[in-house]
C-alpha cells in the first residue's frame, strides 16, 4: 500500500475516523487499533513477512526486560548481544549474504580459487533496515540505560510499527516516541490542518517532481552509453530532485500522517539544497539516519575527541556504514566513501559547524558568497548521486568519463526526453516552481508550513487547490513506489 | 473535530470549483503538448469522427468489422463489396475490448449485421484501455456509457478528458468542426476504412526480450461480455488476428497460448500463420499492412468466407 495510492486514501480515513471517533478518549483503544492498523499496512505489502515484523518486536520487547530486571552486567551485555546479533543477522541474511557471498567468491577467483556459493533466492522485507533500526536504538538505549524498558507491550509495539514510519522512517527513538504513545491523545485542529497540509506538499513532491523526473532519470541512466556528456550531467539533475523529492515527499506524508494521530515524529529533511557545505547537508539529509549514525556509532568510536587520524577513521567509518545501509551494492559504499571525502576538510579544519542557521534567514536572497557556496555544495551531492544511481561501479565510471568527455558540450539529444509524455520544458517549469516554494519556505518545518499564512484564507485554498491540479494535470500515471522502500 | 470535518468538506467542494475552472483553462489556453494528463483530441486518431457520425446513419450491414487500427487499416469495406458484402468498419485506434463493447453496445442495433468480424489484438488485451478511451471521448458522443468506461479505466488521463469533454458538449464548443476525409497520408473511405498513401517498412532487428500475454481482468470481462451480447444477438462472430510482421508477431513468448484462448471463444483465424506476407512489401510500419498487404489478406478472408458459406 504506497502513500500515493487510492488504497492508502481509503485506508487513512477509515482509520482516521475509527481514532477519532470509535476509540475517542481510551489510549489503551487507541493504541490497539495503530497497532492493528500498523499491521494490516505493512501485510498488504507482503503478510508473509509479518511474522519477521512481530519477532523482531517480540525479541526487542523481551531482551529490553530483562536487561532492565538484571542488575548483572555480565547478564545484561548477554541480553544486549542477543538482541543485536539476531536483529543485524535477519538484516544480513536478507539484505547483504548475496552481495558479500558474491564479493567473496569474485576475491577468490582472483586468486585463482572458483567456488560456488549458495545464493539466497530471497525477497527483502519491506522497511526492515528501518524497523531494525528502530529497535537496535531501544535496545542500546536500556543498555546504557539512558531509558527504562517499556513493559507495555501494545505501547511499544506502537512505537515500532506504527505505520506511518513503518516502511521507511523516519527512524524513531524510544525517547522521543515512546512517550507520546503512552500519553492521552486528544485531538488538536491546528495539529491536524498542518498535517494535511504537509501530507499534501509531500505529495506534490512525489507525484509532481519525483515520478516525472524518474522517467527522464531512468531513460538517460538505463541508455547512457547512447548519449553525449550534456544529456548525461541532465540526467544526473533529474536523478538528484527525483531522490530528493522522493524520500522528502515520504518524510513529509509520513510525519503529516503522524499529525492526524496527535503524534509529532523526528524531523527527516530541512531543505538540504540550499547547504552552503556538506557538513549542513548532512545535518539537513535524511537527519534522522544521520543522527542515528551519530548517536550509536560514531561518539561510541570516539567521534571527533581523538588525534586527527582517529577522526579521520571515524568520519570514513560512519560514511561507509551508511552507505553500506542503503544497499549491498559497491555503489553505495563507493558514494559513501565520496561524501566522507567531503566532509574530510571541514571537519580537519574545524569549520563543519559554520552553517548551523538556515541560509540568508529573514531575507529574500542569498548572498553571492552564500549563492556560490550553495552551488558547490550542489555540484559535489549530484556528482555523487550518479555513484547512487549507477548499476554499478563500471556504469558509474563510464557515465562520469562520458560527462568528461568533449561531449558535455554537444546539445543534449531529444530523444532523452522524447520517449516519455511529460513535456521537458514543463517539467522544467514545474522544477523552478519547486525551487522557489521551498525556498520561500526553508525556514519552516517544511515549505509550505505558513506559505500564505497571512493571505486571505480563499486565496489560501487557492493556492492548495492548485497543488492538487497541478497533482492532478501533471502527474505520472506509471506510477512508482518510493525509492527507500528498497532500503 | 466537528470544525475539522466541516472545514475539509468546504475546501473539498471550493478545490473541485477551481478544479473544473483551471481545467477548462488548461484546456482551452494551453497547446495540448503541455497538458499532460488532459488530452481532448479531436478529430486526431484515425478519423473517428468522422466514423462514429457515419456509424449512426449508415443502413444495415453484412458485416461489421471492429477492432484496433488494424481493423480500420486493415479490413478494406471497397473489397468486401467486390465480394457482395454490404459492410462497415467500426476499428478506431488502440481499441480494447471495454471501448469494443462500448461501441457495440451503441451502434449494433443501427447496423444490424449478419457477421462480425471482431480483430482481437493481442496488445489491446494488456492494455489499460485509456488511449482509445480518449479517441471515444473526443469524437463520439458522451454518455452513460462512457461514464463507466471512464470508472472501469480509472486514470486520471481519461477523466481530465471526460471533464473536458463535458464541458465543450455542454458549451456545443465542438458544433463547427468537421474533420478532413484526407489527414496526412490516410484517406477516410465511407465506410469506415482507411487507406494509407502506399509506403513501405523497412524491418530494423532487434532483439526485445519476449513479452508473457497477460491481460487484463476488465479487458477480459468485456471480452466476455462481447461474446455474450453477440450470442444474444443471434449474430455470427468470427475472430481475427490480423497480420503483422515477423518481429511483431514473435515479441510474445506463449502465442499458442492466444491461439487457444481465442480458438476457444468461436471461430478463429490468425492469418500470421495462415498468410506469408513481406515485412517490407506488405507492410508501412511494424504491426500495419500497406495496400499491398490490405489485398492479400482482404482476398484471403473473403475467400475463406465465400468458401465456408
Amino acid at each position: 500500500m504506497f502513500f500515493n495510492s487510492i488504497d492508502f486514501a481509503i485506508f487513512l480515513p477509515v482509520v482516521f475516523v475509527l481514532y477519532w471517533f470509535v476509540t475517542k478518549n481510551n489510549l489503551k483503544l487507541q493504541n490497539i487499533l495503530l497497532l492493528v492498523a500498523s499491521y494490516f499496512f505493512y501485510a498488504c505489502w507482503d503478510y508473509r513477512f509479518l511474522f519477521l515484523l512481530i519477532f523482531s518486536t517480540l525479541l526487542d520487547y523481551f531482551t529490553g526486560l530483562k536487561m532492565g530486571a538484571s542488575e548483572k552486567p555480565r547478564s545484561r551485555k548477554c541480553w544486549f548481544w542477543l538482541s543485536v546479533i539476531i536483529n543485524l543477522g535477519f538484516l544480513g541474511i536478507f539484505k547483504y549474504y548475496n552481495f558479500f557471498a558474491a564479493s567473496f567468491a569474485e576475491a577468490l577467483s582472483l586468486l585463482g580459487i572458483k567456488t560456488n556459493f549458495w545464493v539466497l533466492q530471497v525477497i527483502l522485507p519491506v522497511g526492515i533496515s528501518f524497523y531494525t533500526f528502530h529497535g537496535l536504538s531501544y535496545v542500546i538505549d536500556i543498555y546504557k540505560k539512558r531509558i527504562i524498558p517499556e513493559r507495555n507491550f501494545i505501547e511499544y509495539s506502537v512505537f515500532v510499527s506504527f505505520f506511518p514510519l513503518l516502511v521507511a522512517g523516519p527512524i524513531e527513538r524510544a525517547t522521543h516516541l515512546l512517550p507520546q504513545v503512552k500519553q492521552k491523545r486528544f485531538f488538536d485542529y491546528a495539529k491536524a490542518v498542518d498535517g494535511l497540509r504537509q501530507i499534501l506538499w509531500g505529495l506534490f513532491k512525489k507525484i509532481v517532481i519525483a515520478d516525472n523526473c524518474a522517467e527522464y532519470a531512468n531513460n538517460i541512466f538505463n541508455n547512457s552509453s547512447a548519449y553525449s556528456g550534456s544529456t548525461l550531467v541532465l540526467g544526473a539533475l533529474f536523478f538528484t530532485f527525483q531522490i530528493y523529492c522522493d524520500f522528502s515527499g515520504y518524510s513529509d506524508i509520513a510525519l503529516g500522517t503522524a499529525r492526524l494521530f496527535g503524534i509529532d515524529l523526528l524531523r527527516n529533511f530541512a531543505f538540504p539544497y540550499f547547504s552552503r557545505d556538506i557538513a549542513e547537508f548532512w545535518r539537513r539529509w535524511h537527519i534522522s539516519l544521520s543522527t542515528w549514525f551519530r548517536d550509536y556509532l560514531y561518539i561510541p568510536l570516539g567521534g571527533s575527541k581523538g588525534g586527527t587520524w582517529m577522526k579521520i577513521r571515524n568520519t570514513f567509518i560512519i560514511f561507509l556504514v551508511s552507505g553500506f545501509w542503503h544497499g549491498a551494492n559497491w555503489t553505495f559504499i563507493v558514494w559513501g566513501a565520496l561524501n566522507a571525502l567531503y566532509f574530510l576538510p571541514s571537519m580537519l579544519l574545524n569549520t563543519n559547524r559554520n552553517n548551523l542557521g538556515s541560509v540568508a534567514a529573514g531575507k529574500l536572497l542569498p548572498s553571492l558568497k552564500e549563492l556560490f557556496n550553495m552551488g558547490l555544495t550542489f555540484t559535489l551531492t549530484v556528482f555523487a548521486w550518479i555513484f547512487f544511481r549507477a548499476e554499478n561501479l563500471q556504469h558509474a565510471g563510464a557515465y562520469i568519463a562520458k560527462i568528461c568527455s568533449r561531449s558535455l558540450f554537444h546539445m543534449p539529444e531529444k530523444a532523452a526526453f522524447a520517449s516519455t509524455q511529460n513535456n521537458v520544458g514543463i517539467m522544467a517549469l514545474l522544477i523552478i516552481f519547486f525551487i522557489g516554494v521551498e525556498w520561500l519556505g526553508r525556514e519552516q518545518k517544511y515549505a509550505i508550513a505558513t506559505f500564505g499564512a497571512k493571505w486571505p484564507k480563499l486565496l489560501r485554498w487557492s493556492f492548495y487547490s492548485f497543488l492538487v491540479f497541478l497533482m492532478c494535470m501533471y502527474m505520472s500515471t506509471s506510477g512508482s513506489a518510493f525509492i527507500y522502500f528498497q532500503f | 473535530m466537528g470544525k475539522f470535518i466541516k472545514q475539509l468538506l468546504v475546501f473539498s467542494i471550493f478545490a473541485a470549483v477551481l478544479y473544473f475552472v483551471l481545467l477548462i483553462v488548461w484546456g482551452e489556453c494551453i497547446p495540448a503538448a503541455y497538458t499532460k494528463n488532459l488530452n481532448y483530441s479531436l478529430g486526431a486518431y484515425g478519423h473517428m469522427y468522422t466514423r462514429t457520425r457515419e456509424a449512426a446513419k449508415h443502413d444495415k450491414v453484412d458485416i461489421l468489422f471492429i477492432g484496433s487500427s488494424h481493423a480500420y487499416r486493415g479490413f478494406d469495406t471497397r473489397i468486401a463489396a467486390a465480394y457482395g458484402y454490404t459492410s462497415f468498419n467500426l476499428g478506431s485506434s488502440a481499441q480494447s475490448p471495454i471501448q469494443t463493447k462500448l461501441l457495440l453496445d451503441e451502434y449494433i442495433d443501427q447496423l444490424d449485421p449478419k457477421l462480425l468480424i471482431y480483430e482481437v489484438y493481442p496488445y489491446t488485451f494488456t492494455n489499460d484501455g485509456v488511449e482509445s478511451s480518449l479517441d471515444i471521448i473526443a469524437n463520439d458522443k458522451i454518455d452513460r456509457a462512457v461514464l463507466q468506461m471512464a470508472f472501469k479505466i480509472n486514470n486520471i488521463k481519461t477523466y481530465n478528458s471526460l471533464v473536458y469533454g463535458c464541458y465543450r458538449a455542454m458549451f456545443k464548443r465542438d458544433k463547427n468542426f468537421t474533420e478532413n476525409k484526407v489527414i496526412g497520408l490516410d484517406t477516410y473511405i465511407p465506410g469506415g476504412f482507411v487507406e494509407r498513401e502506399i509506403t513501405y517498412n523497412s524491418p530494423v532487428i532487434t532483439q526485445e526480450k519476449k513479452i508473457n500475454w497477460k491481460p487484463i481482468h476488465y479487458q477480459l470481462d468485456a471480452f466476455a461480455k462481447i461474446i455474450e451480447l453477440v450470442k444474444k444477438k443471434g449474430i455470427k462472430l468470427i475472430l481475427v488476428q490480423a497480420p503483422v510482421t515477423q518481429a511483431e508477431f514473435d515479441k510474445y513468448s506463449d502465442n499458442n497460448k492466444i491461439d487457444s484462448f481465442f480458438s476457444e471463444k468461436g471461430t478463429y483465424y490468425n492469418f500470421n500463420k495462415i498468410l506469408q506476407l513481406s515485412d517490407s512489401a506488405d507492410f508501412y510500419n511494424e504491426d500495419h499492412l500497406n495496400q499491398n498487404g490490405v489485398k492479400i489478406f482482404n482476398d484471403s478472408l473473403f475467400m475463406r468466407l465465400l468458401k465456408n458459406k
